[in-house]
Parts: structure tokens; C-alpha cells; sequence
């Protein structure tokens, strides 16, 4: 990635998270009156999560200043990527925020790192501060979701999330880790935004030098000869899944060539 | 304003420009090109071997990289800056512009696949569309010399979809990679071969150009020559020969022509200085792309072509086809985990599906006239800013399941033939000029239902075949929703046809108007037909042949 590797930097905030607390509290008066109501037929298949009837059903409308800078254009210099195409937008807490989910999401082992550690974070900076539609609306998901974190932990623990034990985080976090058909209506929203963030995340990791290694992807190497081709290995495999598959009768043989 | 005359003007530096000024000043015939966008040096501006880790946003597609980051396209994509195009009511068309030296050959997908007899006379067989003014055989020649020019690898196959080069001229094909191969073997069994693709790519080295080291997606360009692009090869070669005179950032607005109606030239605009250039040609040919020949053509109004120079027939902008398009996918359980090797190669296609249901159309088994290909999408890809997979949890398990889908994706990408319909063209939107003051073009576009059935088909058949691999294929889409917009695969070719009559086509067989005879075009436009089969090779062939008539015609003092 274009942006700094080695330190979270400290960046000035060019805006304010504006989500007003009385807005968002009107809005989850609006939510837990309609909850009460029996007959609304969404509501019927809620599962009634430890906490959730306490604390359920808030998801923040941020007020947020659209990012006005431009984009890198359609001529940029691609050979020497540009290092830092728009101004970055995270403030250092949403940045530590943003460090403590992606390490609950992947936080490391067998010698490999958490995603903080090979700066995830930074990506998810560059990415929600940049200023196309796709990246604009990741920018709103996950901005959102934070803010409902920090909210669902001051309404449980009266504290900010990261301020949160590990064992209390997790608590949020496992009401909205998994997608299924009794995810309660009221954590629907955090669990969709949160399952976005995870791919992302995923996809922030597996893309850093780091993440390639462990995947196995090893192109981009210049070859001598002739491409070399499957290994014996794979060929190995193939004929595996051809016989289980009952194609082995069928294999591809390659055409003479004149 | 000069008044020196050039003997021929080339408008464009793409796929056909490049060649037709390639063979002209091969030929000792001097040619002034002059090319709409920037210039460019693939062998400076590539970025061969950077990472999508090292690209904004992890290299991921965007209106300013429609392609992602490194795709080679300068200064265009859907669209270009200040230059608009417009859709008529209910229309969606797409068009892909590259405003650089060496147009869309810099980021094309290399595929080469000759046009046959077959392809070439459809409505002698079906009574759909236009049959093209030559036989095969008389082109078969003409992909030869173009196939050993440009460098092609591939193999003859015993397929009536795939005409034989000569002995030779092809290069060997790599070897094919593990998906492919599953694939072969499952199509196999439902009575579909596959063959090793043909790609405009060397696995030997030819003149000056080097032979793939297979890294480096090809749609980046290639700083090498290994991937054929006219800034590595035919624009340096025709430079070469002294004849060639190459002028960048000018914009073509119209052709002119005199009081006869014979064409003396064009005018362009400097688009670094906004200033207008008139410049005086013998021959002018138009290979700005199908739809901006097309453009310029109908934008060069006079009182002896009051609708467009050349544009007797009123066909000019007419008979727009692009390939369809559409795309099923799935993961294959049996290649999850599968062992790791490099499967970069040549970065594209070692297999694909040619199409195998000529005989099935010829007994009217099908419900659609034309038929298709599949590419294949899958292997060990550079990973970039996306990971699929349906995640649950967190935790470091979450890396497992990634680690295992990787690579275990088969995705089947049809490419078809569409017959021209009257819903699909353009015309000049008299509303609307680009920032130079040149009025732009309007598209009209309606796919018929030859083109919905065959889509439907391939669903089917994707289907079938990944099922074969034990793949989990859920419901399909409707054709209607599945099959892509027009233009999106960018094979928009037709704008400009050749036939054997000026009464319903706009060039002879030779790229040569009808209506004016100093005036040829040379690129995609002239297609009389859409066959399946990827565009480029056979623009080049035609150009190349055409050019060296064209050429043949000018020594013997015609012009």
C-alpha cells in the first residue's frame, strides 16, 4: 500500500464524527417502541440474545462531510504508484478502533501476524478516505459500525469499546459475527456491516507480502524457459479429482503442434 | 495550416492504423498518423511486477481505472474526460476509448482467433445479417502473414470452429494449467472440446521483441514486446522505414472534401493548444475505432454528402454489434486446497471452449442462429482487494477457509456472435459537443432474442459443466438480466460495413468507400459480420491486406 507502513500516524481530524447522542437515542426509543409490538411480523423471529433486550436496535445515522478530495485521475504514474493519493481521514482513536476489531478477526498465529501488525489499519484509512462511490459507501458501513460499537459498549459497559476487557468486546462482537437466519432483526444491521468489514479485512491481509506468502500464490516471478506448467504434485491431485469425479476416461491431452 | 499534401493521412494508431501505416511505409509510401490521445512508451510506463499491494486501494477498479490501477489505458476507460458520448431513451451502451498511442492494443486481451468460411458467409446459411464480400480463402493468407507478424501462440485443432494456420506460423501454446484441464475433462464428457487458446503473445522471441517470462498481467501492457501491442512493434517498425510521421493529441473532427465530393483531407483539433489543423491527403484512412470512424464520418457533412461523408447508403453508423456477454461461476469443492504452483503463465487463457454446436445448428436443434465461446476464469491469481467466500466468526480459522477456496474457483465467461438488429447504432447527438466542439455520438441499443436464446444456452451449459466438476450451481438468472450491456465486452465492430453493394454498405471489400474513393477505413467498423471470435487479428488482417492493395494501387499510379 501506498501509505505508511511502519507507524499508525497521528492525523489531524478534517472532520468531526457528528452522530448527535440525542438522535441516536430518539431513533432507539423509535426502535424499542416497535419491537413491543407483537404484531409486527419482522420482529416475531427474534432470538432473544443475552443482551438484546437491553440494548438492541440502535444503528447510528452519521453526519458525515463528504471527502472532496480528488482521485489519482486516469493518468497516474503506475510504475511509481502515487504514495499518497488523498488526504487520510481516520483520527488516531478510530485508527486504534479500527486495530483492535481487525485483530479480533484476525489476530495471528503460528508465527503469523495480526492484521494490526501488518498495518490493515492503514489500508482501511486509505481506503474509506479515498474518493469513489465503492470506497464512499464501505466509508459509511464502517464508520457506522464503529460508532455502534462504541455505543453498544457505553449502553452494556459504560465505557468506549476499546476501553472494554477483551472478554466484554467479544461479548458485542459474537451478537454480530454471524450471518444466519436468527441473527435478531435488531443486530441485523452491525452483523452486515460487520461481515463487510471482515471480507475486507480479509482481503487487506491476504494482499500484503505477508498474506501472499501464507496464501501460496507464487507468480510473479520471470520464467526462463517454457512455462513450466502444473507440478507433479498438482497433476497428481488432478488425477485424483478426474477419478473421483469419474472423468479420468476423458482427459485433456494437448495437440501435437506442427 | 500547410499546404504541403500528404500522401496518406492515417486516423488512428490502434490495432488497424498501426498496421495499415505498418504495410503502406513498408511499401515506401510515406503516412502521417495522427492519434487522439498521448503519446506512450510501453517500455518505460509499465508496471511490470508491482504487487496490487503496492497500487491505491489494493489495485481495485474505480471510474478512473475501470480496469484497476495498472490496466495500460490512459486518459480513457467508459469514459473520457470532456468527451462525452449519449444513449438514446431506454438504450444502454457502454464504449471503452483509450486516448494514447497504440489505442486499445496496449490493454487488449490478446486473444486471436480466426474468423472461418463458416463465420464469414452467415446469412448465405440462416438469412440473418450480411455475408462479407470475400471468401475465406482469400483472407486465409492475409492471417498468416498477420499471425507470424505479430507473433501468435496456439495449436491447429481438427475443430470446424477453428480454421488451421499454416504450418509454422503458430508458436507452441503453454502448458495448460489444472482448472483448465478439469474443465477439458468434464466438457469432454458432454461432447465439448477444448483447445489451446490462441494468443497474440510470443513464447519465442521475434525481431526485437522478447518471449513472455509469464508474470505480469498483459492487460498493464507489456514493457517486453512479448505481448503484442503496435507501440512495441508495428509503430516503432513503421518509424523505422523514415516514412512515418507520428503526431499525438489530435483530434480528428471531420474529413474534408471538395466541391466534387472528393475527399482532400481532414481537420483536427491540438489538444494541447485547443488550435484547429487542417491538413491536405491524397488517400485519408479512418481507423479512429468503429464507432469514432463512424463519428467523424457522420460529423463531415457537405452539400455531396449531406448525410455524412460516404454515407450514400445511409448505413454509416448502422449495424452496431458488439459480442454478448455473460458469466457463470462457482467454487469446485474438489480443488479446494489443491497444491500450490505457479499458475500465472501467460496470464490468460491456455484452454478455452471453442464453440462445438455448428452441426446442432445446422439440424435446428437450437433456438439461436450464432454461436459462442467460453473463456475460462480461475487458477492461483495474484489476490488484490477482494477474497470470496461466505465468512462466519472471527479468528484465525477464518485464514483456513480463505486459504482453502483459493484457486478452487472455475468462473466460464461467454463471449457470442450478435446479428445487427435496427435498435442498435448511432447517430450524431446534435445536443451535445464534446470540449473540443465536436458533436458527439448517441447509441441506440436492444439486444434481440438470437442473442437472449444463446445467452440462456451457455447459462445451461456452464451449468452442466460445473456440475460435472462437482460443483454446487444454484438457480440461474434470467438471460434477460444475465447477458451483459452493449459495448461492455468491446468488441463494438459494423459502424462502417463492407459488402458487394454501396446500396447497404459503406466500404468494398478493400475498406474502400463507395462513395468516395480516396477514402478508406481500416478498423472494426467495416465488419460485416460479429463472429464470436475476438476482433483484433482479423482488424489486423484486413488492414494488413488491405493496406498492401492499397499500396499495390498507389505505385501503379492510381491516385
Amino acid at each position: 500500500m501506498t501509505v505508511d507502513k511502519d507507524n499508525f500516524k497521528q492525523q489531524e481530524m478534517s472532520y468531526t464524527p457528528s452522530m448527535t447522542r440525542r438522535e441516536s437515542l430518539k431513533w432507539l426509543g423509535i426502535l424499542a417502541a416497535s419491537a413491543a409490538l407483537p404484531s409486527l411480523g419482522a420482529c416475531s423471529d427474534v432470538v432473544s440474545s443475552k443482551d438484546a433486550n437491553l440494548t438492541a436496535g440502535h444503528w447510528p445515522k452519521l453526519d458525515l462531510a463528504p471527502i472532496s478530495a480528488k482521485g489519482y485521475g486516469k493518468d497516474p504514474n503506475m510504475v511509481i504508484p502515487p504514495e499518497s493519493p488523498w488526504p487520510l481521514t481516520l483520527s488516531q482513536s478510530q485508527l486504534q478502533q479500527v486495530a483492535v476489531v481487525a485483530d479480533i478477526i484476525l489476530p495471528g498465529k503460528d508465527g503469523n501476524p495480526a492484521a494490526s501488525k501488518i498495518k490493515v489499519p492503514d489500508v482501511v484509512n486509505e481506503w474509506i478516505s479515498a474518493p469513489y462511490s465503492a470506497q464512499q459507501r464501505d466509508r459509511i458501513t464502517f464508520l457506522t459500525l464503529l460508532a455502534w460499537l462504541d455505543d453498544e459498549a457505553k449502553m452494556r459497559f459504560k465505557k468506549d469499546f476499546i476501553s472494554c476487557s477483551s472478554v466484554q468486546r467479544l461479548q458485542i462482537i459474537d451478537d454480530i459475527a454471524y450471518q444466519h437466519e436468527k441473527v435478531s432483526e435488531a443486530f441485523a444491521p452491525p452483523t452486515s456491516a460487520f461481515s463487510r468489514f471482515r471480507s475486507f479485512v480479509l482481503a487487506a491481509y491476504f494482499c500484503s507480502p505477508t498474506g501472499i506468502k501464507e496464501l501460496g500464490y507464487q507468480g510473479n516471478v520471470p520464467i526462463a524457459g517454457d512455462y513450466p506448467g502444473p507440478t507433479d504434485e498438482a497433476m497428481a491431485h488432478l488425477d485424483d479429482v478426474l477419478d473421483k469425479l469419474g472423468l479420468s476416461e476423458f482427459a485433456f491431452t494437448m495437440p501435437s503442434t506442427d | 495550416m500547410s499546404d504541403k499534401v500528404h500522401q496518406v493521412v492515417v486516423v488512428g494508431s490502434g490495432a488497424g492504423g498501426a498496421m495499415a501505416a505498418y504495410e503502406l511505409t513498408k511499401a515506401g509510401i510515406p503516412v502521417l498518423m495522427l492519434e487522439a490521445g498521448r503519446d506512450y512508451d510501453p517500455k518505460t510506463e509499465t508496471p511490470m511486477f508491482n504487487t496490487n499491494y503496492q497500487a491505491p486501494l489494493m489495485g481495485t477498479s474505480n471510474v478512473d481505472k475501470d480496469f484497476g490501477f495498472y490496466d495500460a489505458t490512459v486518459d480513457g476507460g467508459w469514459t473520457v474526460p470532456d468527451e462525452p458520448y449519449t444513449t438514446g431513451e431506454g438504450s444502454e451502451f457502454l464504449w471503452w476509448r483509450a486516448r494514447m498511442l497504440g489505442g486499445r492494443t496496449n490493454h487488449w486481451g490478446r486473444y486471436s482467433l480466426r474468423f472461418s468460411e463458416h463465420d464469414f458467409k452467415g446469412k448465405s446459411r440462416d438469412g440473418l445479417g450480411a455475408d462479407w464480400p470475400f471468401e475465406y480463402d482469400d483472407i486465409a493468407p492475409w492471417y498468416d502473414k498477420t499471425e507470424s507478424l505479430i507473433g501468435v501462440c496456439g495449436a491447429n485443432m481438427d475443430l470446424d470452429d477453428m480454421p488451421k494456420s499454416s504450418p509454422g506460423v503458430l508458436q507452441p501454446p503453454p502448458k495448460p494449467r489444472v482448472p483448465e484441464l478439469l474443465v477439458a475433462a468434464a466438457a469432454k464428457k458432454l461432447g465439448i472440446a477444448l483447445a489451446p487458446m490462441h494468443r497474440a503473445v510470443l513464447t519465442q522471441p521475434l525481431d526485437d521483441r522478447q518471449k513472455c517470462f509469464y508474470a505480469t498481467s498483459c492487460g498493464r501492457g507489456c514493457s517486453i514486446g512479448a505481448a503484442f501491442q503496435t507501440t512495441t512493434s508495428l509503430i516503432p517498425m513503421a518509424k523505422a522505414t523514415g516514412l512515418l510521421e507520428v503526431v499525438t493529441d489530435a483530434m480528428v473532427s471531420q474529413v474534408n472534401t471538395d466541391a466534387d465530393g472528393k475527399v482532400t483531407g481532414v481537420t483536427y483539433v491540438n489538444k494541447k493548444t485547443s488550435k484547429s489543423n487542417t491538413v491536405n491527403a491524397k488517400i485519408v484512412i479512418l481507423a479512429a475505432s468503429a464507432c469514432e470512424s463512424a463519428r467523424i464520418m457522420l460529423n463531415s457533412k457537405s452539400d455531396k454528402h449531406p448525410n455524412g461523408v460516404a454515407n450514400s447508403s445511409g448505413q454509416v453508423g448502422r449495424n452496431i454489434m458488439d459480442s454478448t456477454g455473460t458469466g457463470l461461476g462457482a467454487t469446485i469443492p474438489l480443488l479446494k486446497n489443491r497444491p500450490r504452483y505457479n499458475e500465472d503463465g501467460h496470464t490468460a487463457n491456455h484452454l478455452f471452449v471453442p464453440w462445438w454446436g455448428h452441426e446442432q445448428q445446422a439440424k435446428g436443434e437450437l433456438d439461436f442462429p450464432r454461436g459462442y465461446h467460453f473463456e475460462i476464469g480461475s487458477g492461483f491469481r495474484e489476490p488484490g482487494a477482494y477474497v470470496s467466500g461466505n465468512f462466519q466468526g472471527y479468528g484465525d480459522q477464518l485464514k483456513d477457509e480463505v486459504k482453502s477456496n483459493y484457486g478452487a474457483g472455475v468462473y466460464f465467461a461467454l463471449r457470442g456472435e450478435m446479428l445487427p438488429n435496427d435498435n442498435c447504432y448511432m447517430e450524431i447527438d446534435e445536443e451535445v459537443k464534446d470540449k473540443w466542439g465536436i458533436p458527439v455520438a448517441k447509441f441506440h441499443w436492444k439486444w434481440s432474442e438470437h442473442e437472449i436464446n444463446q445467452v440462456a444456452h451457455g447459462l445451461k451449459t456452464a451449468k452442466e459443466i460445473l456440475t460435472t466438476m462437482g460443483a454446487e450451481v444454484g438457480e440461474l438468472p434470467a438471460p434477460e438480466d444475465a447477458i451483459l450491456k452493449g459495448g461492455q465486452i468491446i468488441h463494438e465492430v459494423g459502424a462502417t460495413r463492407m459488402g458487394k453493394s454501396p446500396k447497404d454498405s459503406v466500404c468494398n471489400q478493400w475498406g474502400q468507400t463507395w462513395d468516395c474513393d480516396n477514402l478508406f477505413v481500416m478498423d472494426g467498423g467495416v465488419f460485416a459480420s460479429n463472429p464470436h471470435k475476438n476482433c483484433t487479428l482479423t482488424i489486423l488482417t484486413l488492414a494488413m491486406r488491405n493496406a498492401n492493395h492499397l499500396a499495390g494501387q498507389i505505385q501503379q499510379g492510381v491516385y
